[in-house]
């Protein structure tokens, strides 16, 4: 206190000496050098004194100074200028606006810090270069615009679940995904739904409402947020209103979608060609009777094409069942906004409606959002604000991958099928070799229908220049309501004869509230300090409840309440709450040496009674070495900075209760209740723990035309929370545990460059990231996913694990796996065998990428503007899961691939498809046969734009006129031979079930136009 | 400025410090829809709601809720049947060349030990549970323990008669409840005498203890039907003659007229007829009748993935009535033994007590309850089929009249791996036709050894 007394003090002196000398009374208004508009709540200081005030609503101020002055005027997003006062009594001044200067600004965890002073690693993505991405969710539109950050849709189904990986995978069992935070408030972003499918909760943010996206990377930019920080952290700001007068913003886009690509599959010719000949080949080898061709199997043809013989022999029908997945994807997408305010009160409030349709037949997703963010100074100290977003999303939902009403599960269909049977004139239904999913799609509604609230009000407190206080309370609240109806014409699928309804409703609702104090002051002029300390409570409380009803009247009836049976029905409850004070301190000296720590302690209810605390520390240095004096003989050399961090976060994403010995009470038998033990206890059960360390380089060259970072790191993390296989004798299967390690290595690269400046711009802008992941110990631990993917010691996450595929024996047809087995002597045995039984698994393949990375190039010239975004990834590898159902040499009925017909059929073929045999499993194991490379590089986003020049807008009383056209996903190259490369089965993605394809759908190629007023 | 510092942070500083104050209770939350496990069972009604877990445990669709019965059939087709499903395990088990990883031979393996572990929870609280239920609740466990073990050895270990039993790995035995997982739950296989001892063992108690009439839960003729298998499987003749003969003069069952035998409604909760011994219960509500799900035409909830062959049906003679439980769909043959969706997965039934005390006796050269001739051609009058004179009646006659009666029961492999018949090509003691041990079973625990050909 005696410190603060005496600055108090100098205060006054500074001001009474001031107040000595012979003051001006100046005037004036402040203007945007934009568009002559005037500027409230610009602030005017008298430089080297705290005297100052701000501009009123018409821009106008009034201020005291000496003619010796400097008056400093100074607003958020423009640039500052000073202005000797001299003998003018009249200094009017136009503030530019100041784009880098905004972009140079990156939020931190619980304050914001200029990137020029950052020791940490943050990537920031302003709202601008997202907005109007014509995608559903923000996530898909960050796909390729920050160094190590992957972004994954698993499918091309609309309002699906995404993967967001931040250098790498830290996690076996736990999550992956990072830490959201909205304006201070962390999202439920964990899938509520009650399908294996996951769904987004994310999509319902409207994306363009986003200022900025900062995610926290490294440990020191990451700890403040603790025991969720080792998948980093994505911080989302939303914009705030700008004094000044009200301006509207208005955009309407609309275009349509179809598949990036589609497969090619066997005509009715060549169906029956492979198959007959599958079959013959079989009876030769007798293990079919001689007459299975001409009796079953040409029964069976008979039977799928509709009883009509005729139908398959003589190619009557040649349904393309593939071309029946699709539909039409037209999109219309409405914006509408309005930000403006006074010098003491500022607002931004926004609207938007979305309507699109997917690629896959019956997949919708619309999205209905209203945000309103107020913020007003009551005094000079008190600051109030409120930022609420109210979303509707209704997403018109499809099957899981793995399910047989799955649009694309079509293309098993055999092509000797019609779509509608001309027997009934209705679609083909109860003879089709497998369920016909477009029964679901005339027969059935599958609807998701979030209500979403995220909002938060906020005081701060200014108790002088270099202390203030901020206290939050904010909610997420999610509703989730899942309705489903199944007609009796889809019973071959559901198993319901007379229709089956369903109704699920999730509530989550999420508080949070940080109170903490951020202090900063400069001593002596060379040391800078800043400081933030405080606290946070988080409590999570999810209810959920569904029922199930059978047997309907008619398809009239669609809710449960006319369901003749009620077949099912629950309801259960789970919470959380997270206890945590962080603080952090950064001090800067010389305004070229800068040091930052910070720590976090972190309380959960997830952990178990022996380990409820945790702390997560962190330090890091950066050291500004352009501004050295020895470095002013390299003046092309703008910034030079070399930052260092090192810190501890951890991984709390489990689930709630893991670490207690449970039983439950779901084990009731034909009414009488029933328990049974759940669960193994786990006192002991505790957070894991990533450390890690980051090395980074800053450089400009010429001024900043040409910038770049460099970071090279590395994250441990240990104590692995794992979902030990135990011995199933137990009783149990698994049991969570904190066991193992891995490491997760990596270098990133940002480029970003201005290639031209002056009437024709031409800025470039390239991310580059190569991430290592390695299992280092398992303790032993066999950890499956996916088909054949495993977490192997050694290895990286996910590794494929299976017998390797050795080709086509040349003599025989038969499917040849390496035999693969060890030798003391560490090598293998390379010879080959056609049983699956007798060969060894390896790895054979890693579904993690080697790179990725992403390269955005803009152009503009007077209103013209190209901006053109590649992304891509290599080093990966995808497992066809489907494989051995679609390109199965002539197994089973299903359609197979053309490739098929690359068959072996005589000795001497060389070829890598196997004999045809029916039933023969020639080839058939899940094997690298199915195992493909999985690099790409996508033109994922290109806007050709136009703005109308103001000479013109002004005249029809707009600031602004902007027409464009956008593509998403226009051109992909790979060498995959599915549908897309950009895939992970939903039903099976997790931490280990990775690049797995199965029927996944295609991401979309979408065009739109669209145009944006600006008044 | 210092009278704000005076005045306001204090009142900040104890405002957030109250907020932390309360926040420190609040990370206590307990679970709402599971409760702490050292609170679970504390009273008589505790272990009784475990029993019925076990229960619940026990009619797995995985377990006897359908899919053992499934594929004991699929394993042991000669060509009768055919599976057009397009689930991977079962095919595999059709086509007798299942993998090492074969998904339906891990989730019987770790169904019935999670059920095998329910049952020895309640074993071990045995004294809390009232004096007067407490015989009736241990043998009901000991028939489900009994019963399971059984299951597991005849599908994971080599039959009883191939070779010496006490020589051949069966399945590790656990006897105790889980507590905690520690190097003592990474068990060896008991030898698969060891385990035929237990399962007898645990039968005879059940049957020692429990009552003659028991709801649908097991009963006293339950434990001995079961032992009446047990034995058959043993080829101990007169011991499975006694065991059935036990059931029967019970006279608690009675042979119902063949369409009454199975359950031919559609979409209605399951019954016990006079004729079931035990039976797993499946409602609209809870259960899945599994045998339905692989059997049924999808008219009938099922997947239809059981075509029923030719061979099948050629087998029945002219004017025998079980051969109008199939019907037709869409030109495949189904069985309308499961046609019910939440009927009940019928375990034991009288008909095969008559069934194995006719073989029993016959094999025994015994008439113990009756001779084989009257309980076979008991069973072949209710078919509607004449009787087949004692004299001309023959060990084919009986299996072939047993093969027809339970078909599709889950009786098929083990009935062709006891009498030393072939599977195909496959001899009974092909290794074939004998589940691998799940191979993340291995993974988990060392010391499993695998079965031979895996």
């Amino acid at each position: 206190m005696r410190k603060i007394s005496l600055l108090y003090l100098l205060g006054c002196l500074i001001f009474c000496t001031a107040a000595l000398a012979q003051d001006l009374r100046i005037t004036g208004t402040v203007t945007s050098a934009d568009d002559g508009s005037s500027l409230p709540g610009v602030s005017v200081q008298v430089k080297g004194t705290q005297r100052g005030t701000q501009t009123d609503a018409m821009g106008s101020y009034v201020v005291e100074a000496a003619p010796n002055a400097v008056l400093i005027f100074s607003f958020v997003g423009f640039t500052p200028q000073e202005i000797p006062v001299g003998n003018s009594t009249t200094i009017d001044v136009q503030l530019a606006a100041d784009i880098r200067s905004l972009s140079e600004v990156v939020v931190t965890g619980y304050g914001t810090q200029s990137k020029r002073n950052l020791t940490g690693n943050i990537a920031k993505v302003s709202g601008a270069e997202i907005a109007n991405t014509p995608v559903t969710t923000f996530e898909q539109a960050l796909q390729g615009r920050a160094a190590g950050v992957q972004v994954t849709s698993l499918n091309g189904k609309l309002g699906q679940g995404m993967q967001m990986r931040i250098r790498g995978s830290s996690s076996v069992t736990a999550s992956n995904e990072p830490l959201y935070v909205l304006d201070g408030i962390p999202l439920t972003t964990s899938d509520q739904g009650t399908s294996s499918a996951p769904q987004n909760p994310l999509a319902d943010i409207n994306f363009n409402d986003i200022e900025s996206i900062d995610i926290l990377k490294d440990a020191s930019a990451a700890a403040i947020y603790g025991a969720r920080a080792s998948n980093g952290v994505v911080l989302i700001t939303t914009k705030k209103g700008k004094s000044g007068k009200t301006k509207f913003n208005v955009s309407y886009q609309m275009g349509s979608s179809k598949p990036t690509r589609l497969r090619q599959w066997l005509n009715t010719e060549q169906y029956v060609e492979l198959f007959s000949e599958a079959v013959q080949n079989e009876i030769d080898a007798g293990n079919l009777p001689a007459s299975y061709l001409t009796g079953s199997t040409y029964n069976r043809f008979t039977r799928y094409a509709a009883g009509d013989r005729a139908g398959w022999e003589t190619g009557k029908f040649d349904t393309d069942w593939q071309a029946e997945a699709f539909q039409k994807a037209p999109m219309g997408q409405f914006d509408i906004s309005a930000s403006g305010g006074d010098a003491k009160t500022r607002f931004f409030v926004s609207g938007q409606y979305l309507d699109q349709k997917g690629i896959l037949v019956k997949n919708s997703f619309k999205r209905l959002s209203g945000r309103i963010n107020l913020d007003h100074k009551a005094t000079d100290r008190l600051t109030l604000g409120v930022n609420v977003n109210l979303a509707r999303t209704v997403n018109g939902r499809l099957s899981n991958d793995n399910a047989f009403s799955t649009p694309l599960q079509i293309v098993a269909l055999p092509p000797i099928t019609p779509v509608i049977d001309p027997r009934t004139d209705e679609l083909s239904g109860s003879y089709t070799l497998y369920y016909n999913p477009l029964l679901n799609r005339d027969f059935s509604s599958n609807v998701s229908t979030s209500y979403r609230t995220i909002g938060n009000v906020f005081a701060e407190y200014r108790f002088a220049d270099w202390l203030k206080f901020r206290s939050e309370m904010g909610t997420d609240i999610y509703n989730l309501n899942e309705d489903q109806y199944f007609g009796k014409e889809t019973s071959r699928n559901t198993g319901a004869p007379n229709g089956q309804g369903y109704s699920t409703w999730a509530q989550i609702t999420n508080y949070t509230t940080n109170n903490f104090f951020t202090l900063g002051q400069t001593f002596g002029e060379k040391h800078d300090v800043d400081a933030t300390l405080g606290m946070t409570f988080q409590k999570s409380e999810a209810s959920y409840n569904s029922v199930t009803g059978q047997e309907f009247p008619s398809n009239a009836y669609t809710k449960v309440t006319s369901a003749a049976n009620i077949t099912a029905g629950s309801s259960s409850a789970s919470n959380y709450s997270f206890l945590s004070y962080f603080a952090r301190a950064n001090y800067r000296f010389d305004n070229k040496y800068l040091f930052s720590v910070s720590g976090r302690v972190d309380g959960s209810s997830r952990f178990g009674a022996n380990n409820r605390y945790g702390f997560f520390p962190a330090a890091s240095v950066g050291w500004i070495i352009s501004d050295e004096s020895f470095m002013e003989a390299i003046p092309t050399l703008s910034l030079l900075k070399l930052r260092a961090s090192y810190g501890l976060t951890g991984n709390a994403e489990i689930g709630n209760f893991d670490s207690y010995g449970l039983y439950r009470g779901d084990a009731g038998y034909a009414g009488v209740p029933g328990q049974r033990p759940e669960q193994i206890e786990n006192p002991d059960l505790r957070w894991e723990q990533t450390t890690q360390t980051d090395i980074g380089l800053e450089f400009g060259l010429f001024s900043g035309r040409l910038s770049g970072e460099v970071d090279y790191y590395i994250k441990n993390t240990r104590d692995l929370l794992l979902n030990v296989n135990v011995p199933g004798t137990s009783g149990f299967r698994t049991q969570l545990r904190n066991i193992g390690n891995l490491e997760n290595k990596g270098w990133e690269f940002v480029l970003r460059s201005d290639n031209t400046t002056g009437a024709f711009k031409w800025n470039s802008s390239l991310n580059l990231s190569a991430n290592r992941n390695k299992i280092v110990n398992l303790d032993g631990q066999v950890i499956t996913g996916g088909f054949i993917n495993q977490a192997v010691e050694g290895q990286p996450i996910g590794s494929f694990f299976t017998i390797e595929y050795a080709g086509v024996d040349p003599a025989n047809g038969d499917a040849l796996y390496y035999k693969n087995d060890e030798r003391p002597d560490g090598t293998f045995d390379r010879t080959t065998t056609n049983n699956p039984n007798d060969a060894q698994r390896v790895v054979v393949g890693n579904p993690n990428p080697k790179l990725i990375g992403g390269l955005s190039n803009s152009f503009a010239y007077k209103g013209i503007e190209l901006t053109v975004l590649f992304q891509g990834q290599t080093g990966n590898d995808i497992y066809n899961g489907g494989g051995k159902f679609q390109s199965a040499n002539g197994d089973f009925f299903d359609n197979q691939t053309v490739d098929q017909l690359e068959r072996w059929q005589q000795p001497g073929d060389m070829t890598n498809v196997p004999q045809a045999r029916l039933f023969g499993a020639n080839g058939t194991a899940e094997s690298s046969r199915y195992l493909q490379r999985g690099d790409y590089l996508r033109l994922k986003n290109a806007t050709l734009s136009y703005s109308l020049p103001s000479t013109l807008t002004s005249r029809i009383k707009m600031d602004r006129v902007r027409l464009y056209v956008t593509g998403q996903n226009l051109l992909t190259f790979t060498k995959y031979t599915g549908w897309d490369p950009e895939v992970n089965a939903d039903y099976l993605a997790g931490n280990i079930g990775l690049g797995n394809d199965f029927y996944s759908a295609p991401q979309a190629k979408t065009i739109i136009v669209g145009i944006n007023l600006g008044f | 400025m210092k009278h704000i510092l005076k005045n306001l942070l204090p009142y900040a500083l104890t405002g957030s410090l109250l907020v932390l104050g309360g926040c420190a209770n609040e990370l206590d939350v307990k679970p709402v829809n599971t409760i702490d496990a050292g609170a679970a069972v504390a009273t008589s009604g505790d272990v009784a709601a475990l029993l019925v877990g076990a229960y619940d445990a026990l009619g797995d669709a995985d377990v006897y809720g359908g899919n053992v019965l499934r594929d004991a059939d699929l394993l042991g087709d000669n060509g009768e049947i055919f599976f057009d499903g397009t689930f991977v395990a079962p095919d595999e088990i059709f086509r007798k060349s299942l993998l090492v990883n074969n998904n339906q031979a891990e989730v019987t393996w770790l169904d019935s030990y999670r059920a095998i572990n329910i049952v020895n929870n309640v074993l071990a609280n045995l004294a809390v549970v009232t004096e007067g239920d407490r015989a009736r609740v241990e043998g009901e466990a000991k028939f489900i323990r009994g019963t399971l073990y059984f299951e597991l050895v005849r599908n994971y270990a080599k039959v009883w008669t191939d070779g010496t039993p006490s020589a051949n790995p069966g399945v590790p035995l656990v006897l105790a409840p889980t507590v905690e997982i520690t190097e003592q739950a990474k068990v060896s296989r008991n030898s698969v005498g060891e385990v035929y001892a237990q399962v007898i063992k645990d039968l005879t108690e059940a049957e020692a203890n429990l009552p003659e009439s028991n709801g649908f839960f097991a009963t006293k003729y339950a434990a001995a039907a079961m032992l009446s298998r047990v034995y058959l499987m043993q080829q101990k003749y007169p011991e499975a003659a006694n065991a059935a003969t036990r059931v029967i003069d019970s006279k608690k069952y009675s042979l119902v007229n063949t369409q009454d035998v199975f359950d031919l409604r559609v979409n209605v909760n399951g019954v016990n007829t006079a004729e079931d011994i035990f039976a797993v219960q499946i409602t609209s509500q809870d259960g899945t009748n599994s045998t339905n799900t692989f059997y049924a035409a999808p008219d009938f909830g099922g997947r239809g993935d059981i075509l029923i062959e030719d061979a099948h049906l050629a087998l029945y003679e002219a004017g025998d009535n079980r051969a109008n439980l199939f019907y037709e769909d869409n030109g495949s043959v189904f069985t309308s033994k499961w046609i019910n969706q939440y009927g009940n997965v019928k375990i034991l039934r009288l008909a095969e007590m008559y069934l194995t005390r006719a073989e029993a006796n016959f094999r025994n050269n015994s008439s113990i309850g009756a001779a084989p001739s009257v309980d076979i051609n008991l069973i072949r009058a209710r078919a509607g089929l004449a009787a087949i004179p004692a004299a001309s009646l023959t060990v084919a006659n009986i299996l072939k009249e047993r093969h027809l009666e339970l078909a599709f029961e889950g009786h098929l492999i083990h009935d062709i791996k006891r009498t030393k018949r072939n599977v195909g090509d496959l001899p009974f003691d092909s290794p074939k036709l004998v589940y691998p041990i799940p191979r993340r079973e291995i993974d988990a625990n060392a010391n499993l050894a695998q079965n031979p050909g895996y």
